[in-house]
């Protein structure tokens, strides 16, 4: 019968069927031919089969079980080794100003890092960032608006914080949890304000700052505060601050409320651009940030009510042999019944080979009652390693600081040298 | 005034000229990163590895470069650099394996990260985090990076063997990869970006898929050398 149900056809009806050899023959290659196919389907994978191939018959290696096991090791040795991170690092500093008033920055440190994990999730990650530091002489940087008050020998810690990730996690089902992941995250501790760019920008070692140093007499406190993202779009950061700066201190201050949201990362890894929006108000000690204003590092701090409002970003583009960076700050608001206004704008070449580098900036800090505090800065930098996620660094900085405005001092100039190492 | 001067110049001459150094890369925003990836995640882990924590990691980390084919870059690989490589679950299943390396390109840094099947260890997904270069454009383009889904470290080790023995041939899966339309500038960092996926898939057959692929990487090498004769 024809497939379509007709007579059969004459080559098929006179057909009467292979010689009895032939079948044997026959039968016995469709015999080796089956067994050899479901060899293929069951066994493990093999090479391409082409005539010459020299990957014929290689196949993925297996772990053995020595290597498959963990050894059992001590809580202490998997405390020390999973996820633990110890670094070390030199900061050495000589400033002076035109008028040859030299100062001398000399500082031995520490970074210690841990993250905690179950057998399916990172939960918890603890920082821990300590310096011995030793202060002879006084020119108010930027990298250190507190050192006046602090000559000689001191011990200060910068980074002390427990971040607790996904912290709804096992209060959430299988479906919320995976709706959630990454939304919910909750510091304690001492870290970075979070206002302006100060969160996405490690400026432990630099000597160029952003502006938190000029707006609230401290780029780092203690707080408490949810952090996440909102969509893919937009991350959050929400906290109360203790408003005392470095150093968790009670002089009768209410705290500060701050909420910063900025672009996710994917507009910084697609586009080169990073930027947000910042709220902060309520009530922080005015430290003795203004040391180059007049006033006496002495005298005990006390509350100030303080409203902001800030707007940043900045862009990352490809420049010839090289990398342009272009950073800018606007911050308006608030001290008591002051209107304050700050501005900071930055601009950096890095060569390609990451060996060396350029900065300029300007910062501009004005206050109704006391007038304009207004910088421009140049910055040489020779980097002997310069890691891009600032977890190993070394690098030497010439930098130059002439102050066009001062609001109570004539106004300076001056010089900083400085050699950083971090590993 | 004096004193300072000199102080500075005994502090510059006392450092090394030539000090090499360990670069990691890491995500910036991993929750976010991950979540793109696998929209069906519900928690991942992060673990540090570091060679000299390594069993044999001073074997490996020689074994690298001749894995590579080409020098360690003295700033972006060293003996010292941390990598981070991310877990993804789904309950108590490890749907993914996200890894990520830095490699220097004509205009700066190149962080190529991978996403790997945990079972058969087949690329999912290629992407770049950062891409200093004037061909990102290019080589962010979707058509380009979906070339390489499917691959294995093996195929990069068979590409070695048939760029020299057998050019064309149809099981170099690695050959008939299309690069993006390009100009002379963005060149090498095309090249590069090659080089640091290869770069990332032998870490993760070190740190994650036990060396599964050395049987690959030595019969390569024992073709070659029979071509050679």
């Amino acid at each position: 019968m024809t497939a379509l149900g007709g007579a059969p056809s004459p080559e098929m009806a006179t057909w009467r069927g292979p010689e009895p050899m032939l079948s044997i023959a026959i039968a016995l290659s469709i015999a080796l031919l089956t067994a050899q196919c479901a060899s293929a389907q069951t066994g493990p994978p093999q090479g391409d089969k082409t005539p010459n191939d020299p990957f014929a018959g290689v196949a993925p290696a297996t772990p053995s079980p020595e290597t498959a096991q963990e050894p059992q090791v001590s809580w202490l040795h998997k405390f020390l080794n999973d996820n633990f991170g110890f670094r070390k690092e030199i900061l050495s500093e000589f400033d002076t100003n035109a008028d040859g008033s030299g100062a001398s920055r000399q500082s031995l440190g520490f970074e210690l890092q841990k993250k905690f994990s179950t057998a399916t999730s990172t939960i918890a990650g603890f920082d821990f960032q300590g310096r011995l530091v030793r202060r002879d002489g006084y020119n108010a940087v930027p990298n250190d608006m507190e050192g006046a008050g602090h000559q000689g020998w001191t011990f200060e810690y910068h980074n002390l914080y427990l971040d607790l990730y996904n912290i709804f996690n096992p209060l959430l089902g299988a479906d919320e949890r995976a709706a959630s992941v990454g939304r919910f995250n909750f510091r304690i501790g001492q870290s970075y304000v979070p206002f302006g760019l100060s969160l996405q920008t490690d400026t432990h070692g630099t000597l160029l700052q952003l502006s938190n140093g000029n707006n609230f007499g401290f780029d780092e406190g203690w707080s408490a505060g949810f952090w996440g993202a909102i969509n893919k779009d937009l991350n959050y950061d929400a906290s109360y601050l203790v408003g005392s700066g470095c150093g968790l201190k009670w002089r009768g201050q209410g705290g500060l409320g701050a909420l910063r949201v900025s672009l996710s990362d994917k507009y910084s890894s697609q586009y080169g651009i990073e930027g947000g929006l910042s709220l902060i108000g309520g009530e922080r000690l005015a430290m003795p940030m203004a040391e180059s204003d007049g006033a006496d590092p002495a005298a005990a701090p006390l509350p100030l009510r303080t409203q902001r409002i800030g707007i940043d970003g900045r862009y990352r583009h490809t420049a010839p042999k090289g990398l342009l960076t272009f950073t800018t700050e606007l911050s308006g608001g608030r001290d008591a019944s002051n209107p304050v206004v700050t501005e900071l704008h930055q601009a950096e070449y890095l060569h390609g080979s990451r060996r060396w580098g350029v900065a300029a900036q300007v910062r501009r800090f004005f206050q109704e009652s006391r007038g304009t505090n207004l910088s421009v800065i140049g910055e040489l930098t020779w980097y002997f390693r310069n890691d891009v996620a600032n977890s190993n660094a070394h690098w030497i900085k010439l930098n130059l600081e002439r102050q066009l405005q001062n609001a109570v001092a004539p106004p300076h100039t001056i010089v900083t040298l400085q050699y950083y190492f971090y590993l | 005034m004096n004193r300072l001067l000199l102080l500075s110049i005994v502090l510059l001459a006392a450092v090394p000229q030539i000090l090499l150094g360990a670069i990691g890369c890491t995500l910036s925003n991993p929750s976010e990163d991950l979540k793109y990836l696998y929209p069906e995640m519900t928690t991942f882990k992060e673990e540090l590895i570091e060679f000299p924590k390594l069993k044999d990691g001073a074997a490996l980390f020689q074994g690298l470069r001749a894995r590579l084919g080409s020098d360690l870059d003295p700033i972006y690989e060293t003996y010292e650099t941390a990598y981070t490589v991310y877990s993804v679950f789904k309950g108590s299943v490890r749907i993914g394996v996200v890894h990520g390396v830095n490699v220097p390109g004509k205009g700066g840094v190149i962080q190529v990260f991978l996403a790997t099947d945990p079972q058969t260890a087949e690329i999912k997904s290629f992407f770049f985090q950062r891409l200093e270069s004037p061909a990102a454009r290019q080589l962010r383009s979707k058509e380009f990076r979906a070339q390489f889904t499917g691959l294995t470290l093996a195929d990069f080790y068979k590409h070695d063997y048939y760029a020299v023995a057998d050019p064309g041939a149809k099981a170099d899966k690695v050959a008939a990869v299309r690069p993006p339309a390009l100009d002379p500038a963005g060149r090498p960092d095309y090249v590069a970006a090659l080089r640091g996926l290869r770069k990332n898939l032998i870490l993760l057959d070190y740190f994650v898929y036990g060396r599964r692929f050395e049987p690959y990487f030595d019969r390569a090498q024992q073709a070659a050398h029979k071509t050679k004769d």
